[in-house]
């Protein structure tokens, strides 16, 4: 039986570790001393080794001693009278297996980043952000409250931002980097506005008492509310995720190294909101109409993947559609209440794919060509009828047309409205003179 | 006794020794030295309050026998002004120090200085006459600076809105102090024209337009150092939030929440950096706004750790925006302008203080807007989302901003480094955002009991209070503005401390000793 003490010490180490790594490379980049690479490549190991030695540990002692999921808890932020933010982690065999395989995920990719970025201008910021995505990635695993989880969450979506614009010398990275930070964005209000909810609900802002597997222990919400929230969750794991219909944006986020698109999007970062989900199924359970909203999101974008992917022209985004096809599988999995089937799936997806996305860049190389050297070769024309079958190609091969929908229909009256606003503020300080035109998302030639 | 007048005439040498130096042939060079090392021990001298028990609970009052000016309660420091008035030097200290020389004379450093001297009275008075005055000369000083012909449509915009506000404060604290008559009539009427000076000031919607005006074509350094003290808000927390009704309030509620969005949305449409951070201000401003409703104390105190945490996050993201315009004239965000690698300082503190204006977690903002999303869906269960929306839309819009200023083809020119007191200037407030997000507990607990002696003034028997202390002082003693309370004590029972609802961290049938 391990003690509560030494419990307390590995969680600490867990989530402590990539903050503190954190803080030894931002600090002297701060400072303009950045760090030497061969220290780098030296820190970030010696931190990787400790957060998986520390997760596993816990993993292992807690399997051992049988006991029940517990909160653990390092004081609170600030204490108030009305209430406190508290650092809370929960510690069961779902959480710590999560954060042990998300150690050893990172451990593997930060060993081969060190060689793969090796005299990289961009060398230091790298890691920098990686240490920000290990970190948030550690604190959704273990989360025992909703503002750790919050913070996990947003610590994911703006290193993955600034890693698919890591190569900001060009205009695609950054202009992708900002489209796929806009889905995000919208991922962090449904989340956060379910969390409001939720607490506002329930009374609570332990995550123990919302999402333990123990119909006992979970809390019974008000119909309306359960289903509110479980869309509100379901909307967060789309955005994280890439489920339909935020599926647009995960082709773009592969301009970022290939061991970030690695470890975010064939890996970790795109399991993150299956794992939510998957922590939120007594949640789910409440709601007949969230569980098959749920099936059907995963469903659907497992099909929308699985074409997309066999007609892409290029080994990462082909990669990138395949997990999709699996986080699909995995969220149907989920709301048809097969939990530890949908753990495993995670669990053997994210070490399958992370192989695969890392050995890419020696097959590229040892071929001189592309993989897939005729797209659209894979796609299953012998099951579709031929007048189906170039329409679907079509629908394969422009990605559902997402991007041009979202465009029609979100960024372009957003722009609108926007463009309207503004004229009336300029015309209301010019007494009507004047009504510039706003070119709103115009962009001019670098 | 001594120790507090001291304190004081410390408070007024350091910038007045500043005004006076600018007299004197000095080379700018040197006078901002000057300015810098006055400004540095202003925040030295003004953390002292945290440190000297004595500071707190200060008061100073007119002699009785100045006639009907007499025993006039004009300055004091209470559990609010504690942290104002380091925050007040802070800016001062962050726009000497990074203020490019091309925007550099004696004249403006001068203004720079005056406008902390009153900025630092204002929050050291609770006396509505003081307030006028101060709140006149302030925009005095801020208009002042808009000289040149090319900023005079920004200045006569700003002359338009600035003065209504004046003469709507004016007007209001006159009707709400007028001694006969029908008192209830005229002090709504005083009170409700106070909200409406406070709002043009903060620049909530609809009385919004003159700031991202200012923004773009007046100064913007002085446009930062008036606006991001906002004392707007200290006026309506002194001056409303105690007299004001339930309907007043969530009337100022409902249109800060709905200018936060409105702010953030037209910020992440603008194509020119200076409009965009202004309404950034707009957006951030009207955050703060929106905790000031009835019934929460959450809110509140988040509002009051918003105050701190966005003005210095907004002000060092604006001189972020200055020290690049310097370099490479007017920015233009439909452009990528590069430049990251050689000046990764200025784009990390322009990441970090642009998050910390969206609430980001792991700086001060987080903190903040965590209490107000609770606060204000509690008092507005579906427009209180408008704090989460305003959040996501600002960190895009920031981030827009970023990946325009920083990213893109690299700049060759070696002249667009940043100088060493420019890079020391911003990691330390970067240091300050990110340490105060991650220990916050000072700060908001202070920030706590400052919100609970605002309800605290909203009960019915210390309303008459408010206004004239010196009118309802019994005796020579000093008097506190509030009940007095200890936190260790039970809260006080009134119509003005809300009632216990269960909320995300005030749980049912969990009794939390106020």
């Amino acid at each position: 039986m391990i003690g509560d003490g030494l419990f307390r010490a590995l969680i600490l180490a867990s989530v402590s570790t990539p903050l503190l790594l954190l803080f030894a490379l931002g600090i002297p980049s701060l400072a303009s001393r950045p760090l030497r690479e061969p220290l780098v490549g030296r820190l970030v190991r010696l931190a990787m080794a400790i957060v998986f030695l520390a997760n596993s540990t816990a993993f292992v002692a807690h399997v051992v001693s049988g006991s029940p999921g517990q909160l653990i808890s390092f004081g609170v932020g600030f204490a108030l009278p009305m209430g406190a933010l508290g650092f809370d982690f929960l510690v069961d065999s779902m959480s710590l297996a999560f954060g042990a395989l998300s150690a050893l995920l990172c451990g593997i990719v930060a060993a081969f980043s060190d060689r793969y970025l090796h005299r990289d201008p961009g060398f230091n910021r790298y890691f920098i952000l990686f240490a920000t995505f290990v970190l948030g990635i550690e604190l959704v695993a273990l989360a025992g409250s909703v503002e750790v989880l919050i913070a996990g969450w947003e610590f994911l979506g703006l290193s993955s931002a600034l890693l698919v614009g890591f190569f900001h010398d060009r205009r695609a990275p950054v202009v992708n980097a900002l489209r796929v930070f806009a889905v995000y964005r919208v991922g962090d209000v449904a989340m956060l506005s379910a969390a409001v909810l939720l607490h506002h609900t329930a009374g609570s802002g332990s995550l123990l008492m919302l999402f333990s597997a123990s119909a006992s222990e979970s809390t019974v919400l008000p119909a309306g509310r359960a289903t509110l929230i479980a869309l509100l969750l379901i909307v967060a794991v789309a955005g994280k995720s890439a489920l339909l219909p935020f599926s647009g944006w995960l082709p773009r986020a592969m301009e970022g190294p290939t061991p970030s698109s690695a470890v975010y999007y064939g890996a970790l970062s795109i399991h993150a909101g299956c794992f939510l989900l998957l922590r939120a199924g007594p949640v789910l359970e409440q709601s007949t109409l969230a569980r098959a909203l749920a099936a059907l999101v995963g469903f659907a974008t497992a099909l929308y993947a699985t074409m997309s992917a066999r007609v892409q022209s290029d080994v990462k985004s082909t990669l990138a559609y395949g997990a999709l096809t699996h986080v699909g599988l995995i969220v149907l999995e989920i709301a048809l209440g097969l939990y530890t089937l949908a753990f495993l799936h995670i669990v053997g997806h994210a070490c399958f794919r992370l192989m695969q996305f890392l050995t890419a860049p020696n097959v590229m190389h040892d071929l001189h060509e592309l993989v897939e050297s005729r797209p659209g070769a894979a796609f299953p024309g012998r099951w579709i009828p031929p007048r189906f079958h170039s329409r679907l190609y079509l629908f394969a091969l422009e990605r559902g047309f997402l991007d041009s929908l979202i465009d029609r229909f979100v960024v372009g009256p957003f722009q609108a409205l926007a463009g309207v606003l503004d004229r009336v503020d300029r015309a209301l300080c010019s007494g009507g003179r004047e009504v510039a035109g706003v070119a709103i998302g115009e962009s001019r030639d670098d | 006794m001594t120790e507090v007048r001291v304190w004081l005439a410390l408070l007024a040498a350091l910038p007045a020794c500043v005004i006076l130096a600018s007299y004197l042939p000095l080379h700018v060079e040197k006078l901002r030295r000057l300015t810098v090392a006055s400004a540095v021990a202003m925040v030295a001298v003004t953390s002292l309050v945290f440190v000297r028990p004595p500071l707190q609970g200060m008061e100073l009052r007119t002699p009785s026998d100045w006639g009907l000016l007499g025993d006039h309660l004009y300055l004091r420091v209470d559990e609010l002004s504690s942290a104002l008035l380091p925050f007040a030097a802070l800016l001062w200290a962050l726009t000497v120090s990074v203020t490019p020389r091309s925007a550099l004379d004696r004249a403006g450093l001068a203004r720079t200085s005056v406008a902390t001297l009153l900025t630092t009275a204002c929050f050291l008075t609770v006396s509505s006459p003081v307030l006028v005055l101060v709140w006149i000369g302030s925009v005095g000083v801020f208009l002042r600076g808009m000289y040149g012909p090319e900023r005079r449509h920004a200045r006569r915009v700003a002359s338009a809105y600035l003065g209504v506000s004046s003469a709507f404060l004016a007007g209001g604290v006159a009707l709400t102090a007028w001694p006969n008559g029908d008192s209830a009539v005229l002090e709504s009427a005083g009170t409700w024209l106070i909200v409406v000076a406070a709002l043009i000031r903060k620049g909530v919607f609809p009385f919004h337009a003159w700031v991202p005006e200012v923004f773009d074509r007046g100064r913007l350094g002085p446009a930062v150092l008036f606006s991001a003290p906002q004392l707007g808000t200290y006026v309506a927390v002194i001056l409303v939030v105690p007299r004001a009704s339930d309907r007043m309030l969530e009337t100022i509620v409902v249109l800060a929440l709905l200018t936060s969005v409105y702010g953030a949305l037209l910020a992440l449409a603008q194509s020119d950096a200076r409009r965009a951070c202004g309404y950034l201000f707009v957006s951030q401003s009207a955050l703060v706004m929106a905790g000031l409703g009835p019934a929460s104390e959450e809110a509140l105190t988040g509002a009051l750790v918003l105050w701190l945490s966005s003005g210095l996050a907004f002000a060092g993201l604006c001189r972020c925006t200055l020290v690049l315009e310097a370099r490479r004239g007017r920015l233009d965000l439909r452009r990528h302008h590069g430049g990251y690698e050689h000046m990764p300082i200025l784009a990390a503190t322009f990441l970090i203080t642009g998050l910390a204006c969206s609430g980001f977690p792991g700086t001060l903002g987080f903190i903040g807007e965590e209490l107000l999303i609770d606060g204000a869906v509690e008092m507005f269960p579906i427009l209180g989302y408008g704090v989460v929306l305003a959040g996501a839309l600002t960190g895009l819009g920031i981030l827009r901003m970023y990946f325009s200023l920083f990213c893109g083809r690299r700049a060759r020119s070696p002249r667009i480094r940043i100088l060493p007191r420019e890079a020391w200037t911003f990691s330390a407030l970067a240091a300050v955002l990110v340490v105060t997000g991650l220990v916050p507990q000072p700060l908001v607990t202070s920030r706590q009991k400052a919100g609970r002696e605002i309800l605290i003034a909203r009960t019915p028997q210390s309303r008459g209070d408010l206004f004239f202390y010196s009118t309802e002082r019994p005796d020579g003693g000093l008097q506190s503005r509030v009940p007095t309370f200890s936190m260790n004590e039970p809260a006080m029972p009134g119509p003005g401390i809300p009632p216990r609802i269960p909320t995300r961290r005030n749980p049912p049938g969990v009794e939390i000793p106020r």
